[in-house]
């Protein structure tokens, strides 16, 4: 019981890689928006920024599932 | 008796064994990772045994990562040829073990072990080993090429930092922040591919029961599965292209020394850097 709420409590994390990652996509759209040949070189740096941003909310989800699947009960 | 379908949220977090050789203990998620090397073996061997000018449909099924991820690879330094094809081979490795999780039979098809159900073959990529064990081996790599260009000492003064004073306080810094690479990539695999399981089989379990009564409920986990599908693809080229950057920086830093060609990070994103240089060689003759 204990332990899904520490989970629960945990995914609170997820909101600011949300945020995040919500601002790097609006932005990379605006970029290809206003330069649509540039969709290419965008690509790399994009996933890549997306991955960093997605990480720290993944964190949060490793710490949850940990709780919920190996915590105590 | 239980609500129908509750049961069938049963993901565990670590990879069950099935048998042990002597002090080896052989888990089911070292099954799919050894199935996944053996599809791409199989694959690799067609690949040489009917090779073609003019590439047939499973030639340029297999041609067209190869090229793809190949070129961007070739656009990030002069030294690509070094690291390529470690680069590949994590990108078609982590796919395949991705993909095959999401096969029907693999993660249900099992033995019941007290109560659980033991299945034969896991996905390799949802347990910790597997993912730690590819962020070692690239670790390794990107430690290895800083050492190569730099030099011992030169690796050594770039943990040290610029000023020499602050060196008590940098040095930790930077140690931990090249260590929480390795920890960065093997959790964000791990992470994602062990969500994504447990993500299908809470769909799977929410959705059963309801099945009976509105038939289309069957679609609802399908529709999951196809975002699994573009999950698995992304997370490898993300651990294949954050891999190669790690590498490409720890050489960029020193040749951005000595020439401006490869100094900013924004030469590498060239998605067509052959065509670029066959043009050039073009004009050049």
């Amino acid at each position: 019981m204990n332990s899904n709420l520490a989970a629960g409590l945990a995914m609170i994390g997820a909101i600011g890689p949300g945020i995040g990652l919500g601002i790097g996509f609006s932005k990379a759209m605006e970029a290809i928006g206003r330069n649509p040949e540039a969709s290419g070189t965008l690509f790399v740096p994009y996933i890549l920024g997306l991955a960093l941003t997605e990480a720290i909310g993944i964190y949060c989800l490793v710490v949850a599932l940990i709780l919920i699947f190996a915590g105590g009960h | 008796m239980p609500i129908l379908g509750a049961g069938l949220v049963n993901v565990s977090i670590k990879a069950e064994a099935l048998f042990t050789i002597g002090p080896l203990e052989v888990t089911n998620s070292m099954v799919g990772a050894l199935l996944a090397s053996a599809i791409l073996l199989i694959l690799a061997w067609l690949f040489v045994r009917r090779q073609s000018t003019v590439p047939g449909r499973l030639q340029g099924l297999i041609e067209l990562p190869v090229e793809w991820l190949g070129g961007i690879v070739a656009g990030s330094t002069s030294r690509w040829r070094g690291y390529v094809s470690l680069i590949l081979a994590l990108f078609l490795m982590i796919l395949t073990a991705n993909w095959l999780g999401l096969l029907p039979g693999v993660g249900t098809i099992g033995v019941m072990h007290d109560g659980e159900l033991v299945p034969f073959v896991r996905s390799a990529s949802a347990d910790l080993n597997f993912t730690l064990g590819l962020a070692i081996v690239s670790f390794v790599v990107f430690v290895w090429w800083g050492v190569r260009i730099n030099g011992v000492g030169g690796y050594l003064k770039e943990l040290v930092g610029e000023p020499r004073y602050m060196a008590p306080l940098m040095f930790p810094i930077h140690t931990i922040s090249e260590l929480s690479r390795l920890v960065s990539l093997s959790m964000r695999l791990f992470g994602n591919v062990f969500a994504g399981e447990v993500l299908l089989a809470t769909m799977l379990a929410l959705t059963t029961a309801a099945v009976f009564v509105l038939p289309l409920a069957f679609f609802v986990p399908a529709i999951f599965l196809g975002l699994e599908l573009l999950f698995g693809l992304v997370q490898a080229l993300v651990f294949a292209l954050l891999a190669m950057t790690y590498i490409t920086m720890a050489i960029a830093e020193h040749e951005g020394a000595h020439s401006e060609e490869h100094g900013s990070d924004d030469d590498h994103a060239d998605p067509h850097p052959n065509g670029a240089r066959q043009e050039r060689t073009a004009t050049a003759s």
